[in-house]
């Protein structure tokens, strides 16, 4: 196994419960908009 | 009447006419030069390259909005700038050559008083043999690639189909390559829509790349504050490919394509080949071929840019060690200082120096990220410096340029990981500043507030979301100049 490989053996794998709030419609209607604000938040900050 | 000739019509040169014909109305001249008759959304072809979208989904001719906005558009390639003028004028000039239909092989000489340089990458398919769509790999660079990718994928999904193994190589072609980005969302599009078509356990993904590790996107990589640690892009990006069983070949320059197998040398100078049924490896980025005449007609391409072909602008272009790279080494108004009434945005202008760290192996070969110049940032150039050239045509040369680096810029980016408005993913990573600034953040050069990554089907969403925002901000619909860059 190559460095590459055993790294991403060793990477922390997602649990059920994190794989179900990807994509949970609730949880990602919340996530969507938490997003589209930082990004215009992001925009104002940044683009003078 | 001032003239503004604009070379290129992608995100930055494209956003840069529609400002400034918005500002300058139809008392000055704005051209724009293009060899290209349509205009692509790029980040979206990814999902054509899948079969997820049709390349009129993804592009729309220029013709028609330009002449809805009295934009001038000539079908044609840049050959030459000749910023002194000619013999025969003391205006600088283009030299083009037509690219359109009806005027094929014709040449022009258009002057200008201010010249954008927004020409985009040439895609240096010949750096590396056998490389790209005329060669032995695919490509999803343009629409047109995208289309013939997503036949090739459908015919390694008929093999799968009927019980054959299948490996599926993507990455980059080249030690020097950037978009990295693009290949990750590339490979995991692949990945989601084997799956999708209920064929993936015969399906060996491989992702290929020149990064030092997985998640440093050409950008060095990024920190995270998550859950009251700081965590790297790295872990995140590993465990994606961990969670979908992508194998990984880092730090890898792409040596030759041959028919189904790729020769590659990796940072330790070992070398390695790699059997593939489906290959997309993109290009490495090189400046469009263009000349660079003095009044004399004397060759002054090397005065204006950098061997990469990329233009020189305000950027600190003296060499120096990794561990001195400031951000302030970085353009703020992407005026060229030779000639102050020529300027270079998006890809077109030359960076002072990667982002990631350089690295080479034991025999030389560079094999480390070039910066990305992605949409958002692009964009912004794009539209500071049309401000910019509108203000100096008003107000006269003593107006202030307006200024944009990227290293007080911030990038949203969202990395597709597969299409479906109920199946779909996607990372959506910000980032603040694009260019790290440890004198300002010195945990890891960026802010940790605003440095951010997420996976999830929102991610999906916002990335659709862009899709036709940006179409419908390129075709100068109502309100199109409210939508930020």
């Amino acid at each position: 196994m190559d460095d590459a490989a055993r790294s991403i053996a060793e990477a922390p794998l997602p649990t059920r419960r994190t794989l179900r709030a990807r994509s949970s419609l609730p949880f990602q209607v919340l996530r969507f908009v938490a997003f589209n604000i930082r990004m215009l938040r992001m925009v104002k900050k940044g683009h003078h | 009447m001032a003239r503004v000739v604009i070379l290129g019509a992608g995100i930055s040169g494209h956003t840069a006419a529609l400002h400034l014909k918005r500002r300058l109305k139809r008392a000055h001249e704005v051209i724009v030069v293009s060899p290209n008759a349509d205009w692509n959304w790029i980040p979206s072809n990814i999902w054509v390259g899948v079969g997820r979208m049709t390349t009129q989904q993804v592009t729309f001719p220029l013709r028609p909005i330009y002449r809805r906005k009295g934009i001038d558009f000539r079908q044609a390639r840049a050959a030459a700038i000749r910023p002194e003028g000619d013999g025969d004028s003391d205006s600088g000039s283009v030299d083009i050559a037509y690219t359109d239909p009806v005027r094929l092989g014709e040449e022009e000489r258009l002057t200008y008083d201010f010249l954008i340089n927004a020409t985009g990458p040439k895609l240096n398919f010949a750096a590396t043999p056998g490389l790209g769509p005329d060669g032995n790999s695919l490509s999803v660079c343009t629409a047109k690639h995208a289309e013939q990718t997503a036949a090739a994928f459908d015919k390694v999904v008929e093999a799968l189909q009927r019980g054959e193994r299948q490996t599926l190589v993507v990455g980059v072609g080249h030690g020097a390559c950037t978009c990295e980005g693009a290949a990750f969302e590339y490979t995991f599009n692949v990945e989601n829509e084997l799956r999708a078509r209920g064929v993936r356990e015969l399906a060996d993904v491989v992702y290929l790349t020149n990064e030092y590790d997985l998640g440093d996107f050409g950008v060095g990589g990024m920190s995270f504050a998550q859950n009251g640690f700081v965590t790297s892009s790295k872990m995140w990006t590993e465990s994606l490919f961990r969670e979908r069983n992508v194998r990984a070949i880092l730090q890898a320059h792409v040596e030759r394509v041959d028919p189904g197998v790729i020769h590659y040398e990796q940072l330790d100078g070992t070398k390695g080949s790699l059997e593939f049924d489906f290959a997309m490896l993109l290009p490495p980025f090189r400046g469009a071929d263009l000349k660079a005449y003095d009044r004399q007609g004397g060759d002054i391409t090397a005065d204006l840019f950098a061997p990469n072909g990329f233009l020189k602008v305000d950027a600190d272009y003296a060499a120096k060690p990794f561990e001195d790279w400031k951000a302030e080494d970085w353009p703020r108004t992407y005026q060229c200082p030779l000639y102050r009434n020529v300027f270079g945005v998006g890809i077109a202008f030359a960076p002072p120096h990667p982002i990631s760290r350089p690295r080479s192996s034991p025999d030389g070969t560079v094999i480390s990220p070039a910066p990305p110049r992605t949409g958002m940032p692009s964009g912004v150039m794009g539209r500071v410096v049309a401000h910019s050239i509108a203000d100096r045509i008003e107000r006269g040369e003593t107006a202030p340029l307006q200024t944009a680096s990227m290293a007080s810029m911030g990038a949203a980016c969202i990395a597709s990981a597969g299409a479906g408005m109920r199946t779909g993913s996607a990372a959506a990573m910000t980032m603040y500043p694009i260019v790290p600034d440890t004198a300002r953040f010195p945990v890891s050069g960026r802010s940790l507030k605003e440095t951010t990554g997420e996976i999830g089907l929102g991610a999906h969403w916002t990335k659709l979301l862009l899709h036709y925002l940006f179409i419908y901000k390129a075709k100068g619909r109502p309100g199109w100049f409210l939508i930020p860059e």
